[in-house]
């Protein structure tokens, strides 16, 4: 044996070209699959047309709050549609896929940051579809006429957008992360898509729900994911309240991301103890 | 300098006892029951830099724990471990930039998109600069052929293709150790002999050093002159091919065509090992007699029109040491 203490070696330096290119790679790889991704804005334009006639049909009947109009109501379910495109992917798949086959092993062979590397190759994931977003947009335009805010609601709605992805990205990485422990994660990830579809604010709008759910509602971060940012858009949440509504969002973002880390650790380590 | 040195290393996975059916579903909520299981028992090692060696051993014997350990993606439960002058696990990352990995059974390469696309994509994790990069890329496709499908998906790829490319991937980076496990599995004659030809080339000209696990014996054969035995997590031996086959090689076959037809073979100090029509084979101890005389012997009890000897290839003598475990010097014919 050798007397000579282990060289302490220097951590490779950060760089992010890595990153870059896993989100390039996930980019080209999604485009790939285009056929899907056309279905999928297809889909999506039917199902506008028709929420737009179960609105208008609900409206004639006098079933509806007056705070929202009916072209209020339209733009919110429509714009939710779209925000579905984006939000609805499962970014984090990957990882859930890597534990199942056992390939976690080779990714923690290279001389990468394994989250990292999930997170950008769903943020590629994710772009390529918001690539489609936009011709999507105009389509819907053409078909139901939504309302336009004006631009710095749009901002706004941007960035509570964004909040709102992050939400969405870290829950899912944290579903996700069962895998580390059971690769049957299928119904829990049921579970939470219902509980997104109803107090996430997708399908319905929350100010129309009891004023009991939409207490549940606030005390889940289902809503910072579709609710903030629709209510943002139709104007239901004025300028003066901007500030809190996207705090609220970004407490979501620093609570789940300390879960996910947290996860994430107590995962990592199962896999370094007892080899997945 | 070692390049790789392992001391007493140890892993002892320990799981939840749990009995089986229901009842036992419902106690393992309450009790704490732990089972170990010891998959590396005692492992020491230790190879210079450019050495290419051969590390075997039967289905469970450790190989693929003691793989993990050196990647550093496995603690060790005890032992001492050095890959470069770097602790594996302490320093995943700066142990993951020194080495390369190869898995038969697992491809690293992305599998929806062309092949030269993963090899952009490793470039810019190891932080291969341009030229080195050209440089490699050029030789790689040179040796192993692989600009017939550089644009190809990975998908579409041949299971020969798809090693290959696999193997410039992980050598792309100029690693200092390659970490090889079962990288031949499946593959027909000729890849096979293509990937033991690179494997040889990186070897010599790169001065990698390579740990190869495999089933096959003929990579070992072909490629390593040492090899490190494994079994039950021990290591059972560590020397050369060519010491393993003097002192375990001690059987040869003597294989006899029959002239006539008999009812019984029986040839002192031999046993009959099969018999099929006019076809006998009989095991003989080379330190007890000699071919020349066991030729004689059965010359002179039966008529024979042809002869042969088989010489103990690498699998039976590594058969032998598995089923019967592995003494120093062994010379006794097992029975």
């Amino acid at each position: 044996m050798t007397a000579a203490g282990p060289a302490i070696p220097a951590r490779p330096r950060f760089r992010l070209e890595p990153y870059i290119q896993f989100a390039q790679k996930a980019m080209a790889r999604e485009a790939t699959y285009r056929f899907d991704v056309f279905t999928s804005v297809a889909s999506v334009l039917v199902r506008v047309y028709l929420l737009r006639m179960v609105w208008v049909a609900l409206y004639a009947r006098n079933a509806a709050p007056s705070d929202l109009p009916l072209h209020a109501i339209i733009t919110y379910t429509t714009v939710a549609m779209l925000m579905g495109l984006v939000m609805d992917i499962d970014q984090t798949r990957l990882l859930h896929d890597s534990l199942a086959d056992g390939s976690i092993a080779t990714d923690f062979m290279k001389p990468i940051i394994v989250p990292l590397y999930f997170f950008s190759d769903g943020t590629g994931e994710v772009l390529f579809h918001v690539m489609l977003i936009v011709p999507s947009l105009l389509l819907a335009l053409l078909i139901v006429h939504i309302d336009v805010p004006s631009l710095s609601v749009i901002c706004v709605f941007l960035v509570s957008f964004l909040l709102g992805y992050l939400v969405g990205f870290f829950l899912n990485f944290i579903l996700n992360c069962i895998a580390f422990w059971t690769l049957e994660i299928q119904a829990v990830q049921l579970i939470v898509t219902w509980l997104t579809d109803l107090f996430g604010g997708e399908i319905i709008p929350l100010v129309i729900f009891p004023v009991f759910l939409q207490k549940v509602a606030f005390v889940l971060p289902f809503a910072a994911m579709f609710s903030t940012p629709l209510l943002i858009y139709v104007g239901v949440i004025r300028p003066d309240h901007y500030l809190q509504a996207l705090g609220v969002q970004l407490l979501w973002v620093v609570v789940l991301a300390l879960i996910a880390t947290l996860v994430w650790r107590a995962g990592a380590k199962r896999i370094v103890v007892q080899g997945g | 300098m070692a390049i790789i040195e392992a001391v007493a290393l140890r892993k002892v996975f320990r799981s939840r006892e749990r009995e089986p059916g229901i009842g036992g579903a419902i106690a393992s909520l309450f009790t704490q029951a732990y089972v170990d299981k010891v998959a590396v028992d005692d492992v020491s090692f230790s190879l210079e830099p450019g050495e290419l060696v051969g590390y075997i051993g039967p289905n469970g014997a450790g190989k693929s724990t003691t793989i993990k350990m050196l990647t550093g993606i496995l603690v060790p439960t005890s032992g001492l471990l050095r890959v470069a002058g770097i602790v594996p696990h302490a320093h995943r990352m700066a142990n993951a930039a020194n080495i390369g990995v190869v898995f038969g059974q697992r491809s690293q390469l992305y599998w929806d998109l062309p092949l030269r696309e993963s090899f952009e994509l490793l470039r810019a994790i190891y932080d291969v600069p341009r030229d080195r990069y050209l440089q490699n890329m050029k030789h790689f496709a040179e040796i192993l052929d692989l600009d017939r499908f550089l644009s190809t998906p990975v998908r579409q790829l041949s299971l020969g293709e798809r090693m290959r490319g696999d193997f410039a991937a992980a050598m792309l980076h100029d690693p200092k150790i390659v970490y090889l496990d079962e990288p031949t599995i499946g593959l027909d004659v000729v890849a096979k002999e293509a990937i033991r030809e690179f494997i040889g080339t990186v070897n010599r000209d790169r001065g990698t050093t390579v740990i190869l696990t495999t089933h096959d014996l003929a990579d070992v054969e072909r490629l390593s002159r040492r090899i490190i035995l494994i079994d039950e997590g021990t290591v059972i031996y560590d020397g050369s091919l060519e010491r393993l086959r003097d002192e375990y090689g001690t059987h040869r076959t003597l294989v006899v065509t029959l002239a006539e037809s008999y009812p019984e073979i029986v040839v002192p100090d031999t046993e009959v090992v099969s018999r099929e029509a006019s076809l006998v084979q009989l095991r003989f101890n080379r330190r007890e007699i000699t071919a020349e005389a066991l030729i004689r012997r059965v010359t002179e009890r039966y008529h024979i029109t042809d002869v042969s000897i088989i010489e103990p290839d690498i699998e039976t003598i590594v058969r032998t040491i598995y089923l019967e475990g592995y003494h120093d010097g062994a010379v006794g014919a097992p029975s």
